[in-house]
């Protein structure tokens, strides 16, 4: 895997995502304990923490699957007002199915496995009103192009896809409709080492491309340094530490960050 | 032509009734009665599907219907259906039933004893078949017992929930005339507890052991042990306008209580009905234990079970596919014809797929 | 001047096996109010209780319903299934209208006020004083997406149709066409998408800005919806793929001679096929004129095999 170590963005703008002690508990455990974080337009944000870190948790928040117990979110784009963890559940579904994409470790989670491949896509498009079927024929596979997907299976069903193409559909659905953010929770986990480092090759060129904000959720280090400008890492619920990728890696300050990379190098 | 075959079609359907009925020749209150004492069990399974509880009219139906249990239940309901509702009885107290048989699995003995009562469970199921050569099968006497069953006892889940194993649902506080009636409305999800309890005791008696059996095999949750299954008669206990309590007769109720563990605590599933009927109310209560948390689409699930046990509503969809569908037929065939057309006609003009990139 | 004894049979009415409509009044009442809020939210599903009736579940118990409801002594009735007045079923669903009622009986679309009809719309215009019951198997449109009952309500609520939409559009990819025969799902009023029963295609732009009110009830399923007088009613279509009516507009009737209306396929034996009118009381009509009985044809929806916009 080639890790490509480019020169953070020097950001200036106004944060797109801002999260404001994000608490929850399911029962009795703490799943997400304070958490605030922002990401600012073009950036990629890593997560990264053991499993039970709370890490998918906060992502699936984030994509308003889940609500938290306390604490507030806000997406700094036209048209979108307050603490989207107040809004009603309609309000939800139209938000996340226009301005926010996910691709998800599990594609059962994210794709229908027996719809064509495309259908999958155009689904994204024909709730935000698409009617014309050309265009959607002409957009799904613009999506499915854009995300590497070989367009000779444009209409093959997910289930009779390799676990790299289907991550591939996953992702031309999360972008169809040019998400304002893109969240990706473990998204080459569970892949072939080769096949997962050309769909990061593909994240990364999609990002450069059409600088796409992005969270990426990952317990894998690599992954995150491929992709992220700054990381946050979680343990417990908590965040330990967060910085610039680099400084991250070079210079871990907190125990636990240390560990997990020099477990990692 | 048209107006003939109009004719011709009112009177084949009367006709088809009369081929129908004289199969099963007159019938008379002699016939009614004989079924009404012959058929006991019967035609509890009838009123409790019916919901209706009148053996006269149970036995009237399973008459004309010559023994259609399904066409006997829909004659019942059709007929319950135009009846007024003219007062709802007072809530029945466990303790006060008058109890023919109570028994427990979880226990070996029980408060109250366990009373055996009328059952052919130990009997051994041989065909009498002396009496088709022309012998009388002459039930044997019963010899009492020494001491008589005390004819009211409490619930094992009252003892049970004494000894805090068990959870008692919270007393419904709802008044009289404001339970949920499932024959007056429309049955909603997830549904009151009320709608479920009635919907399970109107239910079929098969398909509810249908779907109870599957999730007794494993395709439930929790794994049923009959705390108490009890076959009692209830005093139904009106209040006159004026005051005055009274009873207006009793009908026969059958009940069940199966329990689960779950945790340190029992989880307890609970159905009754109208008249004696075992399997079903086992089946019922293992539903309703089996319900919370049923993912959909499974047979526990009770947006599930609620809709396919409801026996009228089943069988009669089942049978209306004999009704014509040549409308909908024709319109599919278009559909498909003009398909095969399309694709033949792309086979011919287009060379190559879409293209890879 | 004398004074008659009052007494409890003086009173009250005297007793009578059934209600006038078979229903009672509770069931009535019941049945009108689930009309009213199905008339001002078009194409929305009422759940209603549904009564029993002396006919088996899924042989009409919900168009039955509002039938019996409707009905006065003065109205006249025509009862269709798949078009035909002669059909076992139809007969039996208007002897008992007939005979519960006391109301006159028709054949004629003219003539009626009240049509209960099975998968079929007559093929002459409706008026505003006529309405049209449709029974309906199952009411639910998304259920072929979605067959969990309480799930589809929710999404009716959030008008979330993507994946109904998706399934066209999944039938294209595979098939060249949509795929979907009668039940054709339907927008009404730009909010509900309802199924308008398994009519074929060629029924459904009848409903479109009708002048006549059309009920459904599906007895089984519980639900009851209606399409209101001047209300919009659009199949569900891509802009760029146009509805298609089944292809009738060709097909002559070999009985009546009458060209351009839905048929019946009946297969014959030498391999081919003959068609006749699936609307037979249009086709005793036809017949009729065709001998020269004096009758009046009215005017229909469909001219020369196509839809009169």
């Amino acid at each position: 895997m080639t890790l490509t170590l480019d020169a953070p963005r020097i950001v200036t703008t106004r944060p797109l995502v801002t999260l404001r002690d994000v608490t929850k508990t399911y029962g009795d455990v703490q799943a997400v304990t304070r958490v605030s974080a922002e990401v600012f337009p073009g950036e990629v944000l890593g997560i990264v923490g053991e499993s039970g870190s709370g890490k998918s948790t906060l992502l699936r928040m984030m994509n308003l699957e889940d609500t938290p117990d306390s604490g507030s979110y806000t997406l700094d784009l036209p048209d979108v007002q307050g603490n989207l963890f107040e809004l009603g559940r309609f309000a939800r579904r139209m938000l996340c199915a226009t301005k926010i994409g996910i691709v998800y470790q599990n594609p059962h989670l994210g794709l229908l496995m027996k719809h064509s491949s495309s259908g999958n896509v155009a689904e994204r498009l024909l709730i935000a009103g698409e009617r014309r079927f050309s265009v959607l024929r002409d957009k799904a596979r613009a999506a499915l192009a854009a995300s590497e997907f070989p367009l000779e299976r444009l209409d093959a069903p997910p289930i009779e896809l390799s676990g790299g193409m289907q991550q591939r559909v996953q992702l031309a659905k999360a972008i169809a409709l040019e998400p304002a953010l893109l969240l990706l929770d473990e998204p080459t986990t569970g892949l072939d080492v080769s096949v997962q480092a050309l769909v990061l090759d593909t994240l990364k060129r999609l990002q450069q491309d059409r600088n796409i904000t992005m969270v990426i959720v990952s317990h894998d280090l690599g992954v995150i340094r491929t992709l992220a400008d700054r990381v946050m890492v979680m343990r417990r619920g908590e965040v330990v530490e967060a910085g610039l990728v680099d400084q991250i890696f070079q210079d871990p300050q907190h125990p636990y960050t240390q560990q997990l990379v020099h477990a990692k190098l | 032509m048209a107006y003939v075959a109009t004719r011709g079609g009112e009177q084949a359907i009367e006709q088809a009734e009369r081929l129908f009925r004289a199969e099963m020749g007159e019938i008379t209150p002699e016939r009614v009665a004989e079924i009404k004492t012959a058929l006991p069990y019967l035609i509890d399974r009838v009123m409790g599907e019916a919901s209706l509880y009148d053996e006269d009219l149970a036995a009237l139906a399973l008459a004309q219907a010559g023994g259609d249990l399904y066409e006997a239940v829909l004659l019942l309901r059709a007929w319950r259906t135009t009846q007024p509702r003219l007062h709802v009885a007072r809530p029945i107290d466990q303790g006060t039933l008058f109890t023919h048989r109570r028994i427990s699995a979880a226990f070996k003995d029980i408060p109250g004893g366990q009373v055996l009562g009328p059952t052919l469970d130990y009997s051994h199921r041989i065909i009498a078949t002396d009496v088709l050569e022309g012998a009388r099968y002459i039930p044997a006497p019963v010899t009492p017992a020494a001491t008589p069953a005390p004819a009211h006892q409490p619930s094992v889940a009252a003892w049970q929930a004494e000894n805090d194993l068990v959870e008692m649902p919270g007393f419904d506080e709802t008044a009289p005339e404001d339970i949920p009636d499932v024959t007056r409305e429309p049955v909603l999800f997830p549904a009151t507890r009320a709608h479920r309890l009635q919907s399970l005791a109107r239910a079929d008696t098969g398909a509810t052991l249908a779907l109870g059996y599957a999730a007794m095999r494993g395709y439930g949750q929790a794994h049923p042990t009959v705390n108490e299954l009890r076959l009692c008669e209830a005093e139904i206990i009106v209040t006159h306008p004026k005051g005055t309590a009274f009873s207006a007769g009793r009908v026969k109720v059958s009940q069940a209580e199966v329990v689960s563990k779950k945790g340190d605590t029992l989880e307890l599933g609970f159905a009754a009905t109208l008249g004696w009927n075992e399997v079903k109310c086992i089946s019922a209560a293992t539903l309703d234990l089996n319900s919370k948390g049923a993912p959909k689409g499974s047979p526990t699930e009770e947006e599930f079970y609620l809709y396919h046990t409801e026996g009228v509503e089943s069988s009669g969809f089942c049978i209306h596919f004999k009704l014509p569908h040549y409308v909908t037929f024709q319109s599919s065939l278009d559909a498909m014809r003009s398909a095969k057309k399309t694709s033949k006609t792309a086979e011919k003009t287009s060379t190559s797929k879409e293209p890879a990139q | 001047m004398s004074v008659t004894p009052q007494s409890l049979k003086t009173l009250s009415r005297a007793w009578e096996p059934m209600s006038y409509g078979f229903l009672d009044a509770s069931a009535k009442r019941e049945m009108r109010r689930k009309m009213i809020k199905a008339v001002a939210v078009p194409g929305c599903q009422m759940p209603y209780a549904s009564r029993e009736v002396p006919m088996a579940r899924g042989w009409g118990t919900g168009g039955l319903q509002v039938s019996l409801t409707l009905i006065r002594p003065n109205m006249r009735i025509k009862v269709i299934d798949q078009g035909a007045d002669d059909s076992v079923n139809a007969a039996s669903i208007r002897h008992f209208l007939a005979r519960v009622s006391g109301a006159p009986t028709t054949l004629d679309t003219l003539q009626a006020d009240l049509i209960q009809s099975r998968h079929r719309i007559p093929e002459e215009k409706l008026n505003e004083d006529q309405i049209l019951v449709l029974q309906v198997p199952n009411p639910e449109p998304l259920r072929p997406v979605q067959p969990n009952m309480s799930v589809a309500r929710q999404m009716h609520a959030d008008a979330d149709y993507g994946r109904m939409w998706l399934q066209l559009y999944e039938q294209i990819v595979r098939s060249g066409r949509v795929m979907q025969g009668a039940s054709y799902p339907s927008m009404v009023n730009g909010r509900h998408v309802m199924t308008p029963s398994p009519i074929p295609r060629w029924d459904v732009p009848k409903l479109n800005m009708a002048q006549h009110l059309t009920i459904l009830s599906a007895g089984r399923e519980k639900r009851i919806f209606a399409v209101p007088p001047y209300t919009r009613v659009e199949p569900l279509v891509f802009d760029d793929v146009p509805y298609k009516v089944e292809e009738h507009h060709d097909l002559t009737c070999s009985r009546s001679g009458a060209k351009g209306f839905f048929m019946n396929e009946i297969p014959q034996e030498d391999g081919s096929s003959a068609y006749e009118l699936s609307d037979s009381g249009f086709g005793v009509k036809h017949i009729q004129q065709g001998i020269g009985d004096a009758v009046t044809l009215g005017k229909t929806w469909y001219e020369n095999g196509e839809m009169v916009e």
